[in-house]
């Protein structure tokens, strides 16, 4: 079992990243974790989420956005978070279920897309794909969020 | 009950959450986050926030669930959702997410000083080449 704090780099812990120190174009490393059954289970919890709705033929999978919890750690591990981090979008496409009945190990990774000044605020866009341990792509994700300076 | 589901027309599916302080420290506990715009009311407001704020992509569930009500077996191969968020959920507020007929996505909390019910999150939750 990983939990997510175990792949993600804490805000505080280190000064964090400034705005200008992200560059466009910039390859995270793989992040890998493995997604159990207590942490699917924890996830429904936390997020109040309906039990029934998480059935493909007739086999329990997890909610597909548990997979948001894990989002952030590529990009942490090599741009380490400042404190006052604002998500402001994120767009997900899931492509396969993972069971909630069996452990799933999971491959991250991404690059950084963007990045831009709009009304004083400060935005970074960066883009990831989950994939299973045997390559299966499970999701892709696309987000933006601002650095306060 | 903090947790309720209805669907008001045969358009439309709803959901509504109460969000509290609890709740967002159970998802940043599993989230593993430590940024203290979450938990610490004095340095939220010192943001101009109402006070901590909700978890975006803790906002962001309610759209999956109603999308997996909609589609079901589909969206687990084919789900697309995008957001984008307007506004905080704060300890106290009750959010409320609509997906439409045309599945888009609206979440409004209800009280907001100065404004009343306030937008916090737009967008889609759709499946892919629908």
């Amino acid at each position: 079992m990983t939990r997510p704090a175990e792949v993600k780099v804490l805000e505080g812990l280190t000064p964090g990243t400034r705005f200008d120190q992200f560059e466009v174009g910039a390859k995270m490393n793989e992040v890998r974790f493995t997604i159990t059954p207590e942490i699917i289970d924890e996830y429904i919890k936390a997020v109040e989420g309906d039990e029934k709705l998480y059935v493909v033929d007739g086999r329990k999978a997890a909610p597909p956005d548990v997979l948001c919890v894990y989002m952030t750690s590529t990009l942490y591990q090599k741009y380490p978070p400042i404190q006052g981090i604002i998500m402001c979008e994120v767009a997900f496409g899931y492509r396969h279920p993972i069971w909630r009945d069996e452990s799933t190990e999971v491959r991250l990774s991404g690059e950084v897309t963007g990045k831009f000044v709009k009304k004083a605020r400060k935005f970074i866009q960066w883009k990831g794909r989950y994939k299973r341990a045997d390559g299966t792509l499970l999701a892709e994700v696309e987000n933006t969020f601002s650095v306060p300076e | 009950m903090a947790h309720d589901k209805s669907q008001p027309t045969k358009e439309a599916l709803r959901h509504k959450v109460q969000m509290t302080q609890e709740k967002i420290d159970r998802y940043g506990k599993l989230n593993g986050d430590d940024d203290i715009l979450h938990y610490d009311h004095d340095y939220a407001v010192k943001r101009g926030f109402r006070g901590t704020l909700a978890h975006g992509m803790h906002n962001m569930a309610p759209a999956v669930d109603l999308a997996l009500e909609k589609y079901g077996k589909d969206y687990f191969y084919r789900g697309q959702i995008s957001v984008r968020w307007t506004g905080p959920v704060c300890p106290g507020d009750e959010q409320v997410t609509v997906l439409d007929a045309d599945d888009n996505v609206v979440a409004t909390v209800d009280n907001v000083p100065g404004k009343g019910t306030a937008t916090i999150m737009v967008g889609k939750s759709t499946l892919r080449d629908k």
